[in-house]
């Protein structure tokens, strides 16, 4: 039986050690993934605010730093925050370990994706009705009062589906950081090709890939769902 | 003594003067009505009453308190403001209805809030929350929607959202309480409804600033009618001076023109 050969032809024991391997890997994307999220949704309102303000230097030099950002690759940021400070600047401050190297790719990472959802937020806060505010304030709130207990929460509402596309993103973009060397998911797969010659492993990654954002689709689709009680 | 009384009341957006000077006075259970065409300044009046917007000259006065004074430049905290700011009421024309709380949330958020700085709130904290819920569910079932508690804004028609609107600025008990087209928005089906609650307060002596397009409610309702046009008052009187015996063409020609006598 053609089934039973195919079975027969694996060798299980390759697999299960491919998949400790993976799994690995898979635990620093995650690391990664969730540290930027931790990162960058409280820096990206920072930096709407920033860009919001009245003051023109402040605002200038956040939408300054927003174009930069969004205007040039992640990967080109990792490479330039990992090596500029030792090679500009003759002085590295990652040092030559794995962790300065995971730091390095962190920061770039949360900038990164703090720059993109701080517009996410701008549209979401610029979107709310004046009349909102002006409802409040005849009602005798304070701006913040107004902000926290009116604005918030549709806000919030508005943007779950663009924040929600961008976290899936970072999910595959987690996968950048081999660029200085942070070994996650992908390379760990891609090893096995230079030292076994099989790429079955790099499909592996696919489906962790898709799994994980799989479950995260699940998650936001959820969310959504949860603020469907009230219309903006 | 008048409870409201504006003096002068001016107001330019850069070269656009949208206010030319405007003085009236009110007592108490006075219903007012604004009327003349759009563009007039009849809702950047109510918004420079409401400190929506700042003029650039005049004076507000409320039961004899000064509470805006052009010619004084001083910097009004925001906490002076918004004390200021609660004399007076405002319902917007498009209801303004905070979406994520229900009818019942809508009405007791702003008083909730303000009792939050009560220094006993936290002893009494559970009275005080009941006293608002009550209050709130009072004024809900004067204005008729008492089976609608839970309901969330969307789920209402336009005249039941601006009555749960009425309700809500009710809450804080204003000495005056002003509408801006209350009922432009809304299909002529549903205007009977909010007229019917504004007129009933009325009849509870709520002191009122309508503006309003309904010639037909203002001539019932108020006891006063200001007519503006080009950002002055052009006339005012009792609601038979105007709609019987306007002394300007102008006024005439509006009022004809509407056919709504």
């Amino acid at each position: 039986m053609f089934e039973f050969s195919f079975f027969a032809q694996l060798d299980w024991e390759q697999i299960r050690e491919v998949l400790t391997s993976l799994n690995i890997g898979f635990v620093k994307s995650l690391e990664i993934f969730f540290l930027t999220l931790l990162g960058s949704l409280p820096l990206g309102l920072v930096i709407a605010f920033g860009s919001m303000s009245n003051i023109g230097i402040i605002r200038w030099f956040n939408k300054l730093l927003v174009w930069v950002i969004r205007g040039t690759p992640l990967m080109l940021q990792l490479i330039i925050i990992y090596y500029g400070p030792g090679i500009i600047l003759g002085n590295n401050w990652w040092g030559s370990g794995a962790t300065g190297r995971f730091i390095a790719a962190m920061i770039a990472f949360i900038l990164n994706y703090a720059c993109y959802f701080s517009e996410i937020y701008r549209g979401g806060i610029e979107g709310i009705p004046k009349g909102q505010y002006e409802a409040g304030e005849v009602l005798g709130m304070t701006k913040s009062q107004i902000f926290f207990k009116v604005v918030l929460l549709q806000v919030i509402k508005r943007i779950i589906p663009p924040i929600g596309n961008e976290v899936i993103t970072l999910v595959k973009d987690t996968s950048l950081v081999r660029v200085i060397a942070v070994y996650e998911l992908m390379w760990d797969g891609q090893n096995y090709i230079k030292s076994e010659g099989i790429i079955w492993p790099m499909l592996f990654t696919g489906v962790y890939y898709l799994l994980f954002s799989g479950l995260l689709t699940i998650f936001l689709g959820w969310l959504e769902k949860k603020m469907d009680y009230f219309k903006v | 003594m008048a409870i409201l009384e504006v003096k002068n009341l001016k107001k330019s957006f850069g070269e656009l003067e949208v206010l030319k000077g405007i003085d009236f006075s009110l007592e108490k259970g006075d219903v007012m009505a604004v009327i003349g065409s759009s563009g007039n300044g009849k809702t950047t009046l109510l918004r420079c009453i409401n400190f929506l917007e700042t003029p650039n000259e005049g004076e507000i006065i409320v039961n004899g308190e000064t509470l805006f004074d052009a010619s004084q430049k001083e910097n009004a905290s925001e906490s002076d403001i918004r004390k200021k700011r609660l004399h007076f009421g405002l319902v917007f024309q498009n209801f303004n209805l905070f979406p994520q709380y229900t009818v019942l949330g809508n009405v007791m958020l702003a008083k909730e809030l303000l009792e939050k700085e009560r220094p006993d709130y936290k002893q009494n904290k559970k009275q005080i929350k009941a006293e608002i819920e009550a209050e709130a569910r009072m004024l809900l079932d004067e204005v008729g929607l008492s089976d609608k508690l839970d309901f969330y804004p969307h789920q209402l028609s336009g005249g039941q959202q601006q009555r749960v609107a009425i309700a809500r600025a009710l809450a804080l008990k204003p000495d005056i309480l002003c509408f801006d087209e209350p009922t432009s928005a809304l299909d002529p089906e549903l205007t009977g409804e909010v007229l019917k609650v504004i007129k009933s307060l009325a009849d509870s002596n709520m002191t009122m600033i309508v503006v309003t397009h309904e010639m037909s409610f203002a001539r019932d309702v108020a006891n006063k009618i200001i007519f503006m046009d080009e950002g002055k008052i052009l006339e005012e009187g009792s609601p038979e001076d105007i709609f019987e015996n306007p002394k300007h063409e102008r006024v005439r020609e509006f009022i004809g023109g509407i056919g709504a006598i």
